[in-house]
């Protein structure tokens, strides 16, 4: 009986939605490590790295990548190869302003950073969701072969954003690629 | 228990059987309580929208809109409806009414009107929306109230193009006007009583057609999909032939009239502007290019738009457009060369191109011009570039 009482424990344990996490975060498929921060909580579904600490509507980091030439969501400006950073900030800011979701956007920053050694951009910005809440949001990105990798910030601007600023800049710092060729 | 059903299935009942046929408000007549519940719930949507940051800023415009309703409408009518006209900043062709008289316009419809005549075409037709209470008849032929008005938002949450995202911020009312349109007869209604006030006010009739002709082609030709009223082929295939018909019948000696065009595109130039904006960074390149055009028929000199031209190109950057670009930067430098934007879309095409020393001058004039600029850092990497002689 208690052999079973373990296997479906594990099993409730193994499709848990999220995870706490700290450390050491590799992610084979979408070919990046970073260090995660101690006691966030990582989504399982999907394959990009998305963690919390406090709840989505709080604070979340975002890890993803997506193919160059794919489609955007709301702009039909695509990211190409051989882009500068500033023209690639330039589609990326554009796709976010051209969501209808993102009320009373305002681009506070939009500077030439380096990821990894890669150069790329980040972008500050800040906005209003449906229910009035104001948010606040940094996002690199940068260009590697055939991927556009970023990083994001995003949390409450009041109390939230600063909170966590560090921690996050802390993850961008350790962001590498598994695989550099 | 038994009583308690029945009194639900009376209300049922009576609430199945409200009458739709009501006065217009130009006659006297009283709110009912459904409609005074409509208003209320009108307002909390407004509200939303208003604190949302899709309002079209600019007081001088909404004066001029708001003249235009005044002359379409008699004062005994604006004491019962205070009708007010808001501009949302958004590229789709849409303009939508609450049963309170709050008109929201969409830049992107109004971008393409050619003068006050169309304007007072779409006003006209809009408030008579209101005027002849049409949402009220409309909430009223519709059974389950409650499951509609919460689904409509959901409905729409699937179709792309931030149609669903707006649908919600617009609330479902605002919703119900703008998408599905009211009954064939209530349109129809609005189109006729519009057409009245619109010619009783002193303008043309025959720009009447005209406004929707010309919406129609803009969505054939640039092969729209849009779920809004009058961002659907049909309804303004209906719209056409509607007024075709009134001008043909009671109107057809009825030729001639205000159309006001100067004024009315003088008062417009920056929503053509501003949405050609909405339309570069939606990538819709040609549609934009389209709007810069219209406004330069507007505004030749402006060097703002001679760049915006050069922006559209060099984004596009299709075989050709590099060079498009660079005549379009040269001539609003011709025309103001202290216009600090042309001067950096040089410099980055000179970048991109490899010629150093050009890319190096016009940034550097970039600068000179405007030295608080945002992206200062990215051109002084590229300055640094220039100068070290290192290839982009």
């Amino acid at each position: 009986m208690r052999r079973y009482i373990w296997i479906i424990l594990i099993l409730v344990v193994g499709c848990a939605p999220w995870t706490q996490v700290g450390g050491l975060y590799k992610n084979e498929s979408y070919n990046f490590s970073v260090e995660l921060p101690q006691g966030w909580m990582r989504w399982n579904k999907g394959e990009h790295l998305f963690i919390t600490r406090d709840g989505v509507s709080l604070q979340y980091i975002q890890i993803g990548r997506t193919k160059i030439e794919d489609p955007l969501k709301h702009t039909k400006k695509k990211f190409s190869k051989g882009m500068l950073p500033q023209e690639a900030a330039e589609v990326y800011l554009d796709n976010i302003a051209s969501n209808s979701n993102i009320l009373n956007l305002e681009v506070i920053e939009n500077t030439p950073a380096t990821i990894n050694g890669i150069p790329g951009f980040k972008a500050v910005y800040t906005h209003k969701n449906k229910d009035g809440l104001k948010l606040k949001s940094i996002h690199y990105g940068f260009m590697v072969g055939d991927w556009f990798y970023s990083i994001n910030y995003h949390a409450a601007q009041r109390y939230y954003f600063e909170k966590d600023l560090k921690a996050f800049e802390r993850v961008v710092e350790s962001f590498k690629l598994i695989k550099t060729a | 228990m038994k009583f308690i059903g029945f009194v639900f299935l009376l209300c049922f009942a009576l609430a199945g059987c409200a009458t739709t046929s009501l006065p217009p408000v130009t006659q006297d007549f009283r709110f009912e309580e459904d409609e005074k519940r409509l208003w209320l719930r009108s307002e909390e949507e407004q509200k939303v929208i208003n604190r949302s940051g899709v309002i079209y800023r600019d007081k001088e415009l909404e004066v001029y809109l708001n003249e235009i309703a005044k002359k379409l409408q008699p004062p005994e009518v604006f004491t019962h409806i205070p009708f007010k006209v808001i501009v949302i900043k958004n590229h789709l062709l849409n303009a939508f009414i609450y049963p309170n008289g709050v008109l929201y316009i969409h830049t992107g419809i109004l971008a393409k009107m050619d003068n006050e005549a169309q304007l007072s075409t779409l006003l006209a037709h809009e408030m008579t929306h209101a005027t002849h209470r049409h949402l009220v008849k409309l909430f009223r032929d519709i059974k389950n109230k409650t499951a509609f008005l919460s689904t409509v938002s959901v409905t729409l949450g699937g179709v792309g193009g931030g149609i669903g995202e707006l649908a919600t911020l617009i609330g479902a009312l605002g919703t119900l006007g703008s998408v599905t349109g009211y009954s064939r007869e209530l349109e129809t209604e609005a189109d006729m009583e519009g057409l009245k006030l619109m010619v009783k006010a002193g303008y043309d009739p025959e720009e009447a057609p005209k406004l929707f002709t010309h919406l129609k082609k803009g969505i054939e030709e640039e092969k729209k999909k849009e779920p809004f009223f009058f961002g659907t082929h049909p309804r303004l295939q209906e719209r056409v032939e509607n007024y075709e018909n009134f001008l043909k019948g009671q109107y057809k000696d009825k030729r001639g009239g205000t159309m006001n065009s100067e004024i009315f595109l003088e008062k417009i130039h920056k929503v053509i502007l501003d949405n050609s904006r909405l339309d570069l960074k939606a990538g819709r390149f040609n549609i934009a290019e389209r709007g810069i055009e219209k406004y330069l028929t507007i505004k030749p000199n402006d060097p703002k738009a001679h760049c915006f031209l050069g922006e559209i190109y060099r984004q596009k950057a299709e075989k050709g457009d590099l060079e498009k670009a660079k005549g379009y930067y040269q001539k609003a430098i011709s025309i103001d060369p202290s216009y600090p934007d042309a001067h950096k879309g040089m410099g980055f095409i000179y970048f991109k191109q490899g010629e150093k020393g050009l890319a190096k001058k016009s940034l550097g004039q970039y600068l000179s011009l405007s030295p608080q600029a945002m992206d200062k850092a990215y051109i002084e990497e590229y300055i640094k570039q220039c100068n070290e002689g290192e290839k982009p």
